[in-house]
């Protein structure tokens, strides 16, 4: 077990290694983390009393408290591995110091061209990482200059030969640190060499593991637990961070939670662990558990943007109106350019069922972020609101192609070619969803539904998909009595019948009544009487007489014809065996 | 082509548009001059402004050339001053030092357009007429430029920059063999088809030497030369000249590009999407006309290529999905054919899709279910492929699009009549039924009818030419196969006319060539604008001299003079293909006919004018009729060396078909030679064929057992043969298989003939011959006559006047039409006929049958046909031995035994042939 004195003491270093190296994202997320560390009692300051304070009610409410006390596993990190490095230039010089400036006003050619005789490690590193960034600016509004009429943006960051022949001259000869290793890494990834790529990131975080800009860079490389399970990395305690999303990335939610979970002994007060909790949770649809993680993140951290998307989201599925116009404004104030901004204001006017609106805000945020997938999904989703199934598909597909996993859009495409009228082709793509997420019920009861249709009319597999779809327990109750019916169809009665009672069974225990129920009591006790099952006849019977209508009338005809039958005298048994 | 419509933004300056201009100018220079500076003389002047024209005509396609490959031209059009022209032209390109060189250079370009007004043009002036080819050209060019941002003009900067260093960088090896033209031979255009040129090119030597004066002519053949030669090149030196090849040919494009890295990409330029999608067409013909054999990772390469430049140009995933399906990968063909109509909703690039009738709002998704189906089907799934046709139908009328029906019911049609589904009426019960409500009760070959009889209806209304041209040879094909009868016959009096009507086919087989003859009357209004644009580059590719050439040399390739007429004339690759179809199936349809000469000089004209440009399964079937009509007729030898060639050409085709004809002749050769464990090996790996995959084929199946049969025959195992041809019997029966029947109950007749049991033989044949009759299948008929003659005699010497009546009435058809095995035994048969007969005498007519006989011995001798060649000699023998010929008798006899050794130890010779 780490102590969180060393995991602090290991921070407040990495943050500074980091910042004087102008990786400003990885410093913050290390702050982030450092300040979410339990604070001694020694050094308290009353701001992080009340931080702490509002992070604690939650877990007061969902008794996670315990795992705090409770000792962690000991699947000890080595902290001997890992010697904090000392900075091997003590005086910077006063070029690096200008350049850094330069850096820091994004300045980056000339930060780079300040550098361009210095010799050391880190002003190696801090000029070609600079003169990446200059590439990559270029790219950015080559790809708005070079706009051709069929999408076409060859722009390429043009500094990448030569940076990648520089690192990989650097490499052999061993004179590159785990800065450089890390800007390697990202270069080759640019160039799509993708083995190289991930073997640069993995000698990087292994000799400076609080870099979480390599951290996640790696973890886009790895697209199947295959590769996750075949990276060679040494223990610490950032490596549990990096599989913790990484697991969620992969889906394997209830493993992420794990991993997050136990992280929390440590970095108890965490935004970002909170936030990534409160991902997984939404990915196992705990929405109200999901909702409240948001608002204590909220009350925290008021200004946040990102992973707001999510909370809206949640607020969406939960029809939350006012709620999502709150966070909508606030997110607006804070920053209105950000792609999870306009996604909110886009879910916000979906839900107001403006479309057009929703199709328009959803369109801008992906002018800021054009491989922003939830956005793409979702523009799929008002389009088929709109009844305009081509650019529905078209969107859908593009989510699909951005990350072919993303189950989402291809039940949508699923569903769009079902409302075409091409149930068949329909199949296919609701097929590819269940694919990626096996276990959702209602994919599974999307499919039978295809099925069921009268084009193709395949009941058989059907009641295949509509079985699954129990087995996933499925909520909403529709799978068990639609295997009812179809049983009924088919007259299979037996089935039927078994079905029937598992129906009534859920209706029962959720409080629920209406025609489902009428329909599978009128079944069971008609059944049942059939059989020659008279109690449980009788049972039922006397169920329908509750309700009125014609049901009650043939209940009460139903239960004049038992008695008949229990008599012992009915007509037709006198045919039968005369005595 | 520049009567389309084009977006304005469609023209851009590239570097190469930038180095025609600088040509232009020098062509056409402001200054008043008769002839400018550099030139020596009014033919030098003229060929650099045809070779001007050639350049603004193809600058439309899609790639361009580098500046070195534009270098090496030049220096061929230039001749002596080719140092000057290129000099220019490199200095002028490195004058432009800043963006504002380039502004500059436009302004000037003004200066050599003549005004509208042309008439106060003096005579002696060489301007540029602003509405001529050249004239527009440059004209473009400066509003193309004079619209571009300033940012535009600075990558246009940086573009030039790349250009030229580009051509320095391969300048300097240039250089160190300047004097060697072998070199040129690498930077030299090159296109995949004219791999077969080689001969064309010894040709050309020797008329490069006879008529060498001609100035046009000293270019040509060296061109052509090199083209020739630089494939030999690439193909052995591929590393060394990847780098500096051309991208002017898509696919010289794709070989050139697996080695080089992404630099090359930088030199694409992209042109208008019309260029792209006649680029694109061009490859789908090129995987189609290649199959497999073309290296399906090298397009993948280039349509990875593509869609970097052009991701929004979806139709690169339809090609990706024609790639995949040719490498029979189904999950990507699967894949991308899914992509695309996902992002294109079937409306981009589909020119069956008439464009005014388009419904934007709910795209052309039933397009999606027909490629579907088909791609299904190609993979052997029939039933799924089924369900999606069907779907397929179902919604097009929903969406009234009567174009996409007829493609479905067309496809359906074929479906039906390729896979036979016979049994599987569930999947049926659901499907499409025109016209009758009836439609379950109805039999497969029923449903085909009536499929292509509305497909051609709605194709004819809808003026959809390939496809009634496709309908009427599909129709063709059913009335060959299949016996007309009343859809709904009520009763016993319902006319049954048992008969196919070979006059119906031969008019379905017309109407279907009708197509060539629509299209020259048509003009060119279906050729896509992009495939003519890069016509004019191939052109480019053989410098000018070709149309001159190919007309003074008469004695060309066929194939390349056809190619040629093919963008003269522009017929569409498609209709020549539909066309090439036609002639198999006439092809096809006399050999059932009986006619051996008809059915070879079809395949010979198919294979020789439609070679090129058909698909490879269909040119392997053309070459797959030959083989089998020369073991045929020629015997076993030339047959096998025949297949060897074939082998090596098509053995990449997907589902190729040359195995199975190996086997098939290697069964019938060790059936003959008498090696029973090899034909009951090779029917066994038959079988083996027959129950792959891929799908069930019935034909192949029947096959299989028909063999068998006969090899159980050819082992005297009656009963068991019977079993296996009676089985056989039923299964055709099941599946409606009519000539199939014909030629079961023949071989039944031949298993109680053999079992010496002519009797119940006799109904056999004479079924047979009834089957025969209707389908009017002449050949068969003659040799079931045969064996009812056979049969005959069979039942005693007394019957043979009545046996040889009936072979003498079959004659003319067997030696006509024949083949080997067929006459020989007819040879044989009346030879035997006229011993048996009392009344015929050996010493007075005895060359009746020794003539027979010798016919007989000679060509069974090719066929390596021991048992019968053996039978002929014992006979030749005794009728010797009657006339007291004693030497010749000892003679026959020796060949005799030799033969019969043979059949006895059949392993002892055998040649190493599997």
């Amino acid at each position: 077990m780490v102590s969180k004195e060393s995991c602090r003491n290991e921070i407040r270093a990495a943050i500074e290694q980091l910042s004087e190296r102008c990786l400003h994202s990885a410093a913050k997320w290390a702050g982030e983390q450092l300040v979410g560390i339990e604070q001694d009692p020694s050094n308290f300051t009353p701001s992080n009393t009340r931080f702490q304070r509002g992070s604690s009610s939650i877990r007061r409410r969902f008794g996670t408290n315990e795992s705090i006390s409770t000792p962690l596993p000991s699947v000890g990190f080595s902290q001997a591995a890992t010697p904090l490095p000392v900075e091997d230039e003590v005086t910077d010089g006063d070029l690096y110091h200008l350049a850094k400036s330069y850096f820091n006003c994004r300045e980056y050619r000339r930060a780079s061209h300040v550098l361009r005789d210095q010799m050391s490690k880190k002003s190696v590193f801090l000029r070609c990482y600079a003169l990446y960034l200059a590439g990559e600016k270029r790219k950015e509004e080559e790809m708005i200059e070079l706009e051709g009429s069929l999408g076409k943006s060859d722009a390429i960051n043009r500094e990448l030969v030569s940076l990648e022949r520089e690192l990989s001259a650097m490499k052999r000869t061993g004179a590159i640190d785990s800065f450089g290793l890390y800007l390697y890494g990202v270069v080759l990834k640019e160039k799509g060499n993708e083995t190289l790529a991930r073997a640069s990131l993995v000698e990087s975080v292994n000799s400076y593991p609080w870099n979480w800009n390599a951290w996640s860079e790696l973890q886009s490389l790895c697209t199947s637990i295959e590769i996750l399970n075949s990276l060679n990395l040494s223990n610490h305690w950032m490596k549990e961070f990096f599989l913790a999303s990484a697991y969620q990335e992969l889906r394997m939610h209830t493993e992420s939670l794990a991993k997050y979970e136990y992280l929390q002994g440590i970095f108890s007060f965490s935004n970002y662990i909170q936030a990534q909790t409160a991902k997984a949770q939404y990915s196992l649809r705990e929405f109200d558990q999901v909702e409240i993680m948001f608002e204590d993140l909220l009350r925290n951290d008021p200004y946040r943007v990102e992973d707001m998307d999510l909370y809206s989201n949640v607020l969406y599925a939960k029809e939350a109106c006012a709620a999502l116009s709150y966070l909508a404004h606030k997110v607006f104030l804070t920053d209105k350019y950000r792609p999870e901004s306009c996604c909110i204001i886009g879910n916000y006017y979906s839900l107001k069922g403006q479309h057009e609106k929703a199709v328009m805000y959803f369109r801008r945020a992906l002018k800021l972020n054009k491989k922003y997938l939830s956005a793409w999904t979702l523009m799929g989703h008002e389009y088929v609101e709109m009844k305009n199934t081509t650019a529905a598909i078209d969107a859908y597909r593009r989510a699909v192609d951005i990350n072919p996993c993303d189950y989402r859009a291809w039940y949508g495409l699923g569903q769009a070619y079902e409302m075409m009228g091409m149930p068949f082709y329909a199949l296919h793509y609701f097929r590819k969803s269940i694919f990626f997420l096996p276990n959702d019920s209602r994919l599974w009861i999307a499919m039978a539904k295809c099925y069921q249709t009268e084009q193709i009319y395949m009941l058989e597999e059907a009641i295949k998909c509509y079985k699954r779809a129990v087995n996933c327990t499925d909520t909403e109750g529709i799978a068990l009595n639609q295997l009812a019916k179809l049983y009924q169809k088919l007259g299979r009665e037996e089935e039927a019948a078994v079905y029937f009672e598992k129906d009534l069974e859920r209706m029962d225990s959720e409080g629920l009544e209406g025609p489902n129920m009428l329909e599978a009591l009128v079944f069971l006790a008609t059944h049942f009487k059939t059989h020659k099952k008279f109690e449980e006849a009788e049972v039922y019977c006397t169920r329908i007489l509750d309700y009125s209508g014609p049901e009650k009338e043939k209940a009460k005809s139903l239960l004049r014809g038992i008695r008949m039958e229990k008599t012992g005298f009915p007509s037709m048994d006198m045919e039968h065996f005369p005595l | 082509m520049a009567g389309l419509t084009r977006t304005a933004g469609a023209f851009t300056v590239t570097p190469h548009k930038i180095s025609v201009c600088i040509l232009l100018q020098l062509y056409a220079p402001s200054a008043q001059m008769s002839l400018p500076f550099p030139f020596s003389s009014v033919s030098q002047h003229n060929r650099l402004g045809l070779y001007l024209l050639s350049l603004t005509k193809s600058c439309d396609d899609i790639f361009e050339p580098k500046l070195e490959d534009l270098l090496n031209q030049l220096r061929e059009v230039g001749e002596d001053m080719d140092a000057w022209l290129t000099d220019h032209l490199t200095n002028r390109f490195s004058s432009l030092t800043s963006p504002d060189d380039l502004l500059n250079f436009f302004n000037d370009m003004r200066g050599i357009l003549g005004s509208v007004d042309s008439g106060a043009a003096q005579d002696d002036q060489i301007i540029l007429d602003p509405s001529s080819n050249l004239g527009m050209f440059v004209r473009r060019c400066i509003l193309a430029f004079n619209l571009l941002s300033f940012e535009g003009v600075c990558h246009l900067f940086t573009s030039i920059e790349v250009y030229c260093r580009e051509a320095h960088s391969s300048s300097a090896q240039y250089d160190a063999s300047n004097d060697n033209l072998e070199s040129l031979i690498q930077h030299d255009q090159m296109d995949m088809e004219k791999y077969i040129m080689d001969k064309a090119t010894e040709e050309i030597e020797l008329q490069k030497n006879a008529s060498g004066s001609v100035p046009f002519h000293l270019h040509t053949p060296e061109a052509l030369f090199k083209v020739t030669e630089g494939l030999l090149v690439t193909r052995k030196e591929k590393s060394r000249t990847n780098m500096k090849k051309t991208e002017a040919t898509p696919l010289a494009c794709a070989s050139s590009s697996t080695a080089d890295d992404t630099l090359v990409d930088e030199s694409l330029f992209l042109r208008t999407n019309y260029q792209i999608q006649g680029c694109l067409m061009e490859q789908a013909d090129a995987i189609e006309t290649h199959g497999s054999s073309l290296s399906s990772s090298s397009i993948e390469s280039f349509l990875q290529k593509l869609q970097n430049l052009a991701p929004e140009l979806h139709r690169v995933h339809f090609l990706r999905y024609l790639n995949k399906l040719h490498s029979d990968d189904y999950f990507a063909a699967l894949d991308n054919l899914l992509r695309y109509f996902d992002y294109s909703a079937g409306t981009e690039g589909f020119d069956l899709v008439p464009p005014s009738a388009g419904c934007s709002m709910y795209g052309r998704y039933e397009i999606a279910l027909l490629c579907l189906g088909m791609m299904h089907f190609r993979f052997g799934h029939p039933n799924l492929a089924l369900e999606v046709l069907t779907e397929a139908v179902r919604v097009s009328q929903q969406l009234s699009n009567d174009t996409c029906l007829a493609y479905t019911l067309a496809a359906m049609s074929n479906l039906l009549s390729e896979m036979g589904i016979a049994s599987t009426t569930s999947v049926l019960g659901s499907s499409y039924s025109p016209g009758t409500s009836t439609a379950s009760s109805l039999s497969v070959q029923q449903r085909v009818y009536i499929l292509l009889k509305e497909s051609l209806r709605r194709a004819d209304s809808l003026k959809l030419r390939r496809l009634v041209a496709s309908n009427h040879l599909a129709m063709a094909k059913f009335e060959l196969m299949h016996v007309q009868r009343p859809l709904l016959s009520f009763g016993p009096k319902a006319s049954m006319r048992h008969k196919t009507c070979p006059v119906s086919v031969c008019k379905e087989i017309r109407l279907g060539a009708h197509l060539i003859s629509d299209f020259s009357a048509e003009s060119s209004t279906m050729t896509i604008d992009g495939s003519l644009s890069s016509a004019w580059l191939k052109d480019l590719q053989k410098p000018w001299g070709q149309p001159v050439f190919s007309q003074e040399s008469g004695s060309r390739k066929s194939s390349t003079f056809f190619q040629f007429c093919d963008h003269l004339v522009s017929i569409p690759g498609s209709v020549s293909q539909i066309i090439g179809a036609s002639y198999l199936l006439r092809a096809t349809s006399w050999e059932l006919y009986g006619s051996a000469p008809m059915a070879r000089m079809n395949t010979l004209v198919y294979a020789t004018l439609f070679g090129d440009s058909s698909s490879s399964s269909d040119a392997e079937l053309a070459y797959l009729k030959l083989i089998q009509h020369l073991a045929l007729y020629k015997g076993y030898k030339d047959a096998f060396a025949a297949l060897k060639i074939a082998e090596e050409k098509f053995l990449t085709v997907s589902k190729s078909k040359v195995l199975l004809l190996k086997l098939q002749l290697l069964h019938e050769h060790a059936l003959h030679r008498g090696n029973l464990k090899l034909a009951q090996r090779m029917c066994n790996e038959l079988g083996g064929l027959a129950s792959t995959t891929m799908g069930v084929d019935m034909e192949l199946k029947v096959e299989a057992s028909l063999r068998e049969a006969r090899t159980l025959l050819a082992a005297k195992q009656y009963s068991q043969a019977a079993n296996v041809a009676h089985s056989l019997f039923c299964t055709c029966h099941k599946f409606n298989l009519q000539i199939e029947k014909a030629s079961v109950l023949l071989l039944l007749a031949e298993i109680h003939k053999k079992s010496g049991n002519a009797v119940l033989g006799l109904p056999y044949a004479l079924a047979s011959i009834s089957f025969c009759q209707s389908f009017n299948l002449d050949l068969l008929k003659a040799s079931a006559t045969l064996t009812l003659a056979e049969l005959w005699l069979g039942l005693g010497s007394n019957h043979a006047k009545r046996a040889l009546d009936l072979l003498h009435g079959a004659f003319p058809m067997i030696l006509g039409h024949g083949g080997l095995e067929l006459r020989a035994r007819a040879y044989i048969f009346e030879a035997n006929c006229y011993l048996s007969d009392p009344s015929f005498s050996v010493s007075t007519d005895s060359d009746t049958v020794l003539d027979s006989l010798r016919q007989a011995s000679d060509e069974l001798q090719a066929l390596e046909y021991h048992e019968l060649a053996a039978e002929a000699l014992y006979l030749m023998a005794m009728v010797y031995d009657k006339l007291g010929r004693l030497e010749e008798r000892e003679e026959a006899a020796a060949l005799f035994k030799k033969h019969i050794t043979a059949l006895e130890n059949p392993q002892h010779e055998e040649p190493n042939m599997a």
